[in-house]
């Protein structure tokens, strides 16, 4: 289920701004723990923003990005009170939804 | 901060009594500081929150806040790394329950951040209040700084998001904080009484003994190495930056260039009073670009000087990075006219 993501979406002349937070370990499979075994790899793999129903974004994920990810996007359209969602999906078959109002 | 209002407070009471002590000492040095001077200088909060205003501030207040005075160089979740180090992040429900941030010492966290670190809340409020935002200390009223700090806190998920922090609740927030047990005041950086006396110090001793050499010692000083010829520009006519009396002088790194330098004097105490050297250098970037770098980019552009006066008043983004500069709309036209046609003229 993951932790919350933290979601900004702030709508200024007909373009909405989406600014993104997402908690992940994001381990690469690459990294060997203390005793030399390798830590398993679990990051996320695909992450998909909607506004309303309609996808603003499709993103394909890897482990070269970094722990805790910042994602930054905007999208034309988008009105005060109307919801973003975003929702990842991680390599382990997790996934996680939040929604933000577009303020 | 403590020590020092502390002494001011001793000797307000004490000047109370004998108001022409000073003034009799020092014939016809200063005044007395009335009241509210003491009282406008006196703003400390200290970690038993003696100094804390009243006041209270919610966690949406403080995100719409945060938007609009601190996300521009923190960003949005406090998260930014760009110009500083991140605001929130690193520390663990456990964390929140021990009162010490783990990370700190399995060397886990990649880096630290505030709340990694900081031991008493009111800390972080007296930092704010005294001195944030950057460009414009001090502005922010006492229910601003409780939302901003209400805000971050609910980043740092210390607090829910409908709470709201005030002057009678900061002290219950105190007890959540991630690194409450980890300062330490057993070292020499502590003033006062060592703690056998019934101080919380060590008593001032050092961490480190410089014995005196005895035997083989170097018979002379031998300067090992100086600053290399490119870098002694670095942060402009050192001469200038020491006070004019005393023994020490600085050495004298920019040559007839100085000269110029005086004449602009005027102007630069404006671009200081303005907020622009925060973020600016003479010739290089600090946060913003250096005004040598700008003449550089607007050579022999007619308009320039009409354009950069507006971006300085609007504020602007991208031409430099992606920090963006914040709009100056508190600064009057003609102040405005002349720092660009002094920054354009070669500044120095």
């Amino acid at each position: 289920m993951g932790n919350p993501m933290k979601i900004r979406a702030a709508s200024k002349d007909g373009v909405t701004e989406v600014k993104v937070l997402v908690s992940h370990e994001m381990e690469t499979g690459q990294r060997k723990d203390a005793a030399g075994a390798i830590v398993p790899a679990w990051f996320i793999t695909e992450l998909v923003a909607k506004h309303g129903d309609k996808v603003v974004l499709t993103s394909d994920f890897g482990p070269s990005v970094s722990k805790n990810p910042y994602l930054a996007f905007k999208f034309k359209g988008g009105a005060k009170g109307e919801k973003v969602t975003v929702t990842w999906k991680d390599n382990k078959g997790d996934s996680r939804t939040d929604e933000a109002a577009i303020n | 901060m403590f020590r020092f209002s502390k002494t001011i407070l001793v000797f307000a009471l004490f000047s109370a009594s004998t108001a022409a002590f000073a003034i009799d000492k020092y014939q016809g040095v200063g005044r007395q500081a009335t009241p509210a001077e003491v009282k406008a200088w006196d703003i400390d909060v200290r970690p038993d929150f003696k100094g804390l205003p009243k006041g209270s501030g919610n966690v949406e207040r403080g995100n719409e806040l945060f938007e609009e005075k601190c996300a521009s160089c923190h960003g949005s979740f406090g998260e930014s790394n760009e110009v500083f180090t991140p605001l929130a992040g690193g520390t663990t429900k456990d964390d929140i329950k021990a009162g010490n941030v783990k990370g700190l010492s399995s060397g886990e966290l990649p880096q630290r951040t505030t709340f990694t670190k900081v031991a008493t809340i009111s800390t972080v409020f007296d930092y704010i209040q005294r001195a944030m935002p950057w460009t414009a200390p001090k502005s922010l009223k006492a229910d601003e700084v409780y939302a901003i700090l209400a805000y971050l806190l609910n980043l740092q998920e210390i607090v829910p998001a409908d709470f709201v922090l005030s002057d009678k609740n900061i002290a219950d927030v105190q007890k959540l904080l991630p690194n409450r047990n980890g300062m330490t005041t057993d070292h020499g950086m502590w003033p006062g009484a060592p703690a056998k006396k019934g101080g919380i110090g060590n008593g001032g001793k050092p961490d480190t003994a410089n014995k005196a050499c005895m035997k083989n010692c170097k018979p002379e000083v031998l300067i090992g190495s100086t600053l290399p010829d490119y870098a002694r520009t670095a942060h402009g006519e050192l001469r200038d930056q020491n006070r004019s009396f005393g023994p020490v002088r600085g050495t004298q790194t920019l040559g007839p260039e100085a000269a110029k330098k005086a004449a602009d004097a005027g102007t630069l105490d404006l671009a200081t009073k303005s907020g622009c050297m925060a973020c600016h250098g003479m010739k290089s970037k600090i946060v913003g670009p250096g005004y040598s770098e700008v003449v550089a980019r607007y050579q022999g552009q007619t308009d320039a000087e009409s354009r950069l006066i507006a971006k300085v008043k609007a504020g602007g983004q991208g031409v430099w990075g992606s920090i963006p500069m914040p709009p100056n709309g508190h600064l009057k036209d003609e102040d405005i006219t002349t720092l660009v046609k002094w920054i354009l003229s070669g500044s120095k």
